[in-house]
């Protein structure tokens, strides 16, 4: 019976396990923090934990001593700095082709990047926007700094 | 002394500390740094636009730093001095790439191949070493049988898999099946070809 109860408890996870629905937000998750670090979601501040789910046009945000790094499901990683603002403009990622477009703005702070399967599926696939500058990425590992 | 090394000597001289910090906030634009992929290869990262202007400029060697913010942006070698300090750290705060561990499959089935006892506590033991971990469970195929059969095959030995990792007793909320039918084949084959290697199924922890 509790084994019954238990695989019925099983197939309803499963259902939200593939994926396929419009309701798959999440984009990425944090996996560290330090100091202070705020995620703004329709205008309310969240304070990330590891394992916090990042949904695209959410604003990173870090204090003086602030740090967060972030992994997304299309294998990119960000790394943020200290007094940083970031924005994730866009992301758009189909999972069974692994192909999507990326656009992340770095308002201020710095960022280390590593590229994943969205940077790999088409040229400037994968952009990052500084106050001056826009960023095609070709791959892989770069910092952005902008002061 | 020409404007310009007047402002080189006040970026090194030490006077006084508030006079340095404004001096080095004043030699610090907006930059990009590019670095080698992790395994030793050379990236690029290309500019696109600067203050609205749109050109192309590829930065494509690496540990060279380009400020941008101007026209025709110039890339130099960071030297012997590598990277500053903060981003050094920042580089060094990177999750670290994505495990993977891999599962074969029995033809045309969702039955794990012999072999495929152990990968589940494997991934089991790296969980600790990876806080916030999210598992992607991907599904492939071989090249035997129609795209559209293979979709459904490798989306069912996802399922299958995401349901023996819940079942013995990981987060649901950290897993997610995809079926990538025969679109990445490990081993390189021609259509209607039965192998081994590519019947599987491939949890990616990140």
């Amino acid at each position: 019976m509790i084994r019954k109860l238990f695989l019925s408890f099983i197939a309803i996870s499963l259902a939200a396990l593939a994926g396929t629905t419009p309701a798959f937000a999440e984009i990425g998750r944090v996996k560290s923090t330090q100091g202070a670090v705020q995620i703004i979601r329709d205008g309310k501040a969240f304070t990330p934990t590891p394992g916090f789910k990042i949904e695209a046009s959410d604003v990173v945000q870090t204090g003086k001593t602030g740090r967060v790094s972030m992994a997304f499901v299309d294998n990119s990683r960000f790394a943020v700095g200290p007094n940083s603002r970031i924005s994730v403009d866009s992301f758009d990622y189909d999972r069974t082709r692994q192909t999507g477009s990326f656009v992340t703005r770095v308002e201020r702070g710095s960022m280390a990047v590593v590229s994943g399967q969205i940077a790999k599926s088409k040229k400037d696939a994968m952009q990052v926007r500084t106050p001056s500058s826009l960023l095609g990425v070709r791959g892989t590992r770069f910092i952005v700094n902008v002061p | 002394m020409t404007a310009r090394s007047m402002v080189g000597r006040l970026c090194v001289h030490p006077i006084a500390m508030t006079v340095l910090a404004t001096a080095l906030a004043g030699c610090a634009g907006p930059s990009l740094v590019l670095l080698d992929d992790e395994h030793g290869g050379n990236g690029a990262v290309a500019v696109l636009e600067t203050n609205g202007s749109a050109g192309e400029t590829v930065v494509a060697t690496s540990n060279t730093r380009t400020r941008l913010g101007r026209a025709n942006p110039v890339s130099r070698p960071l030297g012997d001095g590598g990277l500053k300090d903060d981003e050094q750290a920042l580089v060094e705060s990177l999750p670290p790439e994505a495990l993977r561990f891999i599962i074969y499959f029995i033809e045309g089935t969702t039955r794990p191949a012999p072999g495929s006892e152990n990968v589940i506590e494997a991934v089991r033991g790296y969980l600790p070493f990876r806080p916030g971990a999210e598992i992607q469970v991907t599904g492939h195929t071989d090249t035997v049988g129609s795209d559209d059969d293979n979709d459904r095959l490798s989306q069912k030995r996802a399922m299958s898999v995401a349901t023996a990792l819940v079942e013995q007793g990981f987060d649901p909320e950290m897993l997610s099946a995809v079926g990538r039918g025969e679109r990445e084949l490990i081993v390189p084959t021609g259509d209607n070809v039965a192998n081994a290697d590519n019947r599987r199924v491939e949890i990616i922890v990140r």
